[in-house]
């Protein structure tokens, strides 16, 4: 069933040393070299992270999960703990490589999102490809953006059995509300179809406590942000959040865990890992995703810190939290389905007020000096929403960077250039603002 | 007398300013990048030093900006293009009761920047993917037109009838439509007006982004360009503020923040002044892993 | 600066965090089981607080009560004959509603949520129904606001009919004809043993409806609470008088629209099911006039600051992420780190 059309890259089998030349793996250890070696007083704790993107990224090595039926994942907004509740592992999909970037051009329009083309890339190699994540059972796939919504078939004709998710478009009507409601249950029978096991109000329960624990460690490293000087930097928070993708729940809450608490002893010791003027930047849009962690990697390597961010592959996977009223199996269902859509801020809703109270809350919280907006080319809906966001923060005296950019590697330059630029601008701000307040 | 040198290490010319404790300019250098820049923007120091009679150590602070900047280690700091134009454009707009848009068309590049009444860089937009609306395109009309780039602006005030329309977005393809022109028989004097107002009406649209806010400044080698700054007027139907040397603003920006930051240094600022570029103390070799030199990546109608 | 902690808001003391971490749940229970105690029995105790309280401490329940529920001598007094109604018994009205007044103030709606005896039965209903598994049901969203008005037409024709007996259009079969429909009356009285309001009234047809309709209606509240929650207080007159005169109250239900992440958490677990408590983030007030003051939704809001209870402007509870948690983790039946593969 699988295609055999061979792609134009070097596909070599892990077995062979040579794997490790390949082009994707050496994309992945030069940003990765990048994060690591152009940074001094990296934590101790993120060593489990660089050592983990080391093995599945650069070495090819077989993700180490539990093992079960495997049900993949192309957008947060597919409730996880009801995979989770039948027995089964989720893992997303969303892919970061330029490697695959190039593939999955074959499928789609040129002027297309660097993400969807990726994720295709990455899937049309099948079980040779890298993130290894061996066999998916099944791909469920949320309709949220038009990009991803056709890229569902093209998935099916690879062979892998997909799962439309209807998620709504609306999300303030009560028709929509409800819509989301039925199509989550939906899912749940699904799933259930999948592993021939029912959720019971137990192993739903264990589920949404599991992943309840990933997210106050989450919330932990969120909140540990806020200080300044900075305890951390932005680019190892998104290695982090990126772990999170396809590492195994409990060993990934452990180790961010560890990381907390490395943390509030940097804290207790006074310890600063950016200079005390640094700029601080809130980071939004289209969702860094290794190796494609140019921007944060550029802010940092400029003297920024990224403080707190408002993008899929971080903040909004993991900060919101579901509340259950009565422990019963509908009723929790009916919660988690509530929880993916009225706290989301993706820009694929009709409108956008909730995603710009958020910025300017997220803004004020972690005194940020100014915003940078990550938009890939061809992503409509982030490239559309740019003029309204900066907007807002312009009229409550936040400036932004807006960057349009995909995964190509060769405007690092280009975009040094504009970061850079930013970051003074700031800092003059910064430094007027300071000299009138002397003055004054 | 301490002196102060800003340096502008652009991908086709290498640009010193040299400028004195009370700000004013003493002097300024031009030459060709070539392919060495460290070694020529070295030499081009030298040059204008000795121009002057002055010796190294009397240079009491220097800035590098433009693309080469990470290269050149004998700078004390370096700067983004954007914030030393501004601050040139600032400090020349002065004399002309104040600047606060910045237009600048470089040899691969063209920029608009808004600043506030003090000089800081409020907005920005760019465009360095395509080499439409650059001074690129001027070389390749000119040579097309088998003329002298100082020709240029002679040219399009010579021309008795209508700027012709060029319709290609693109400077490659814009080169066969010259020369198509060229054989119907249109005039020299025509084509190179056309040409300027096809740079003139992209960058109206590069500076709509940042917004037109009076006076405007017009910098960058291309601003030598007479007929090119006709055209551009035309365009945004206002006068624009022409330093003598555009070539240099962005070099004299970098000088006089070289002498605003020694300034700051000598009055001790105590609290660890925060260097301009306060990179992660990367070296100058790891640095160059991110420059890369800026060349028309797409040649499809997304060049804007 | 302070030590950064792992929780977001503002660092707080240690009876601040004892009050925000509280276990909203248990404290309500209890308190409100206290309530039910004291204003069915505590006539049993010679306690008398008079006869302006603010919530369905029922009058019928003649030898318990602590006091009686305002509903009651407001529907005598107004039937007075207008003569002297608008003269010399006007004063007592007037005397009569600012006691009512001044025990209100103090709670605000919180009457409704903590001590009031009906709404405490409804929430023990709430709990057999969860020990059957059963599900609750909800309205529905038109449902919900084509409803909302019952309880202010309920008020209205509560005092147009006994001022309409002051005036002689009707007969005094009309009596107290709110108390005639409600399920307090047949109910409360039950509890000291009284039966005798399990009754039709026969001798007039005015009696005969009005006492016909509370059985019925009281039937309506046993099945409604059981199935929906606090099913009575939607189209309870008694709070539709306390929303016009809430705003001088103390105790106010307070939201900052701006942190707000629009979760809808508040929503989820609303009894009433507001929804302006998760959609509205212009209001400071969030208190409607179906609200209860029951703060569930202050004890499900993960984000801190954002819902908060004053007392005379005193921040008194407001929501917090350790508080959250705490609650989440118990209503799970876990600790805040334990790992449940094992199940």
């Amino acid at each position: 069933m699988t295609p055999t059309v061979t792609p134009a890259s070097t596909d070599v089998s892990p077995d062979t040393p040579a794997f490790n030349r390949s082009r994707q793996a050496r994309e992945a250890e030069v940003m990765l070299d990048h994060l690591v070696d152009d940074f001094s007083e990296n934590p101790v704790a993120m060593q489990y992270f660089y050592d983990l993107f080391r093995k599945v990224y650069i070495q090819g090595e077989q993700v180490q999960r539990t093992t079960g039926p495997q049900v993949g994942m192309t957008c947060i907004q597919a409730p996880e703990e009801l995979i989770y509740a039948v027995g089964a592992t989720p893992i997303r999909l969303c892919n970061g490589s330029y490697h695959y970037d190039q593939i999955g051009a074959d499928f789609m329009p040129a002027k297309s999102c660097s993400l969807v083309k990726a994720t295709l890339g990455r899937l049309h190699d099948q079980e040779k490809g890298v993130p290894r994540i061996g066999k998916l059972d099944m791909i469920v796939n949320p309709s949220t953006c038009d990009q991803k919504k056709k890229a569902g078939v093209m998935m099916e004709d690879m062979g892998y059995p997909v799962h439309d998710l209807e998620f709504p478009n609306v999300k303030e009507s009560e028709a929509s509300r409800v819509y989301w409601q039925r199509s989550v249950r939906d899912f749940a029978v699904r799933l259930q179809q999948l592993t021939g096991k029912k959720i019971t109000r137990k192993k739903l329960n264990a589920a949404m406590a599991r992943t309840r624990r990933a997210q106050i460690a989450f919330r932990a490293l969120h909140n540990l942000r806020r200080k300044a000087p900075s305890l951390v930097l932005g680019k190892d928070i998104f290695l982090v959040t990126n772990a999170y993708f396809f590492d195994d729940l409990e060993r990934w809450t452990v180790a961010t865990e560890a990381l907390v608490e490395e943390l509030k002893q940097r804290d207790a010791d006074g310890f600063n890992a950016a200079q005390k003027k640094a700029p601080r930047i809130l980071f939004t849009g289209s969702p860094p995703i290794f190796p494609n962690l140019k921007l944060p990697l550029l802010i940092e390597e400029a003297g920024g810190v990224v403080v707190a961010d408002e993008t899929c592959s971080a903040n909004r996977m993991l900060y919101d939290m579901p509340v259950v009223d009565e422990w019963m199996v509908n009723h929790m269902i009916d919660s988690l389905a509530d929880h993916y859509l009225k706290p989301c801020t993706c820009p694929i809703f009709t409108r956008n007020d909730d995603r710009r109270r958020r910025l300017i809350d997220l803004a004020r919280d972690f005194n940020a000096d100014g915003v940078v907006y990550q938009a890939f080319s061809g992503c409509q809906v982030y490239e559309m929403e740019q003029r309204s966001v900066a907007k807002t923060l312009n009229d409550v005296g936040i400036p932004m960077l807006y960057i349009e950019t995909d995964y190509s590697p060769d405007d690092m330059g280009q975009l040094t250039t504009r970061i850079e630029a930013f970051l003074e601008s700031i800092k003059a701000r910064k430094r007027q603002a300071r000299a009138k307040g002397v003055s004054a | 007398m301490n002196y102060f040198v800003g340096i502008d290490i652009g991908s086709t010319a290498i640009k010193v300013a040299l400028v004195n404790q009370d700000s004013q300019l003493v002097g300024v250098h031009v030459t060709d990048s070539g392919s060495l820049f460290h070694k020529n923007a070295k030499a081009a120091l030298q040059t204008l030093l000795d121009k002057h009679s002055l010796q190294r150590e009397q240079v009491k602070y220097l800035i590098a900006t433009g693309y080469g900047r990470k290269l050149f280690k004998e700078a004390d700091d370096s700067i983004s293009e954007i914030t030393a134009n501004a601050i040139g454009a600032h400090e020349t707009g002065k004399a002309h009761g104040g600047v606060r848009t910045i237009i600048n068309i470089g040899g691969q590049d063209s920029k608009a920047i808004q600043i506030d009444d003090q000089g800081t860089v409020t907005n920005f937009a760019m465009n360095d993917k395509c080499a439409a609306g650059t001074g690129r395109f001027l070389d390749v009309a000119a040579a097309n037109l088998d003329i002298d780039l100082e020709q240029l602006g002679e040219y399009h005030f010579n021309g008795t009838g209508a700027p012709l329309t060029i319709n290609s977005t693109c400077t490659v393809f814009a080169e066969s439509e010259i020369i198509g022109l060229l054989a119907n028989g249109h005039g020299k004097e025509e084509i190179v007006a056309g040409i300027h107002y096809s740079i003139a009406k992209r960058t109206l649209r590069l500076v709509k982004r940042v917004g037109i806010e009076d006076r405007i400044y017009f910098d960058g080698g291309p601003a030598l360009n007479k007929g090119l700054v006709a055209a551009l007027q035309d365009e945004l139907q206002r006068e624009l503020v022409v330093p003598e040397h555009p070539q240099t603003t962005t070099a004299f920006g970098a000088a006089i923040l070289a002498r605003g930051e020694w300034l700051a240094d000598q009055s001790a600022d105590g609290d660890g002044r925060e260097r301009l570029d306060s990179r992660r103390g990367l070296s100058a070799e790891k640095g160059a892993q991110v420059v890369v030199v800026a060349a028309p990546k797409k040649l499809t109608a997304d060049c804007d | 600066m302070a030590a950064m902690s792992e929780f977001g808001g503002q660092p707080t003391s240690r009876i601040r965090r004892a009050v925000n971490n509280v276990d909203l749940q248990s404290f309500r229970f209890w308190f409100q089981l206290t309530a039910f105690v004291l204003f069915v029995y505590g006539g049993y105790l010679a306690i008398d607080l008079g006869n302006n309280l603010p919530m369905f401490s029922c009058g019928y329940n003649r030898e318990g009560r602590a006091g009686v529920c305002y509903l009651l001598p407001l529907q005598h007094q107004l039937a007075r004959p207008w003569e002297q109604l608008f003269s010399a018994a006007g004063i007592a009205v007037l005397t009569g509603f600012g006691l009512f007044f001044l025990w209100f103030i103090v709670l605000n709606k919180g009457w409704c949520g903590f001590m009031c005896p009906l709404g405490t039965l409804q929430d023990w209903l709430t709990s057999l129904r969860k020990r059957t598994g059963i599900r609750y049901s909800l309205y529905g969203e038109k449902p919900f606001n084509a409803l909302s008005w019952v309880k202010f037409v309920l008020l209205a024709l509560m005092i147009l009919i006994p001022l309409g007996i002051g005036g002689g259009w009707f007969s005094h079969d009309m009596g107290v004809p709110f108390c005639q429909i409600c399920p307090g009356r047949v109910v409360l009285p039950l509890f000291t043993g009284d039966t005798t309001q399990l009754t039709v009234d026969f001798s007039s047809i005015g009696g005969m409806v009005l006492t016909g309709l509370g059985m019925f209606i009281t039937g309506m509240f046993l099945i409604g609470s059981f199935i929906k929650k606090r099913f009575f207080c939607f189209f309870c007159p008694m709070s539709a008088l306390h929303y016009l005169v809430a705003k001088p109250a103390l105790l106010k239900l307070k939201k900052d629209g701006e942190t707000c992440t629009k979760c809808g958490n508040c929503f989820n677990v609303c009894d009433m099911e507001i929804r302006a408590i998760a959609d509205d983030i212009v209001k400071k007030d969030a208190m409607t006039d179906d609200c209860t003051l029951c703060l569930k939704c202050v004890a499900a809001c993960p984000e801190p600051g954002t819902l908060k209870v004053e007392f005379a402007r005193f921040n008194i509870f407001e929501s917090t992420e350790e508080g959250f948690l705490k609650r989440m983790n118990k209503g799970a039946g876990c600790d805040a780190h334990c790992d449940t593969r094992k199940h």
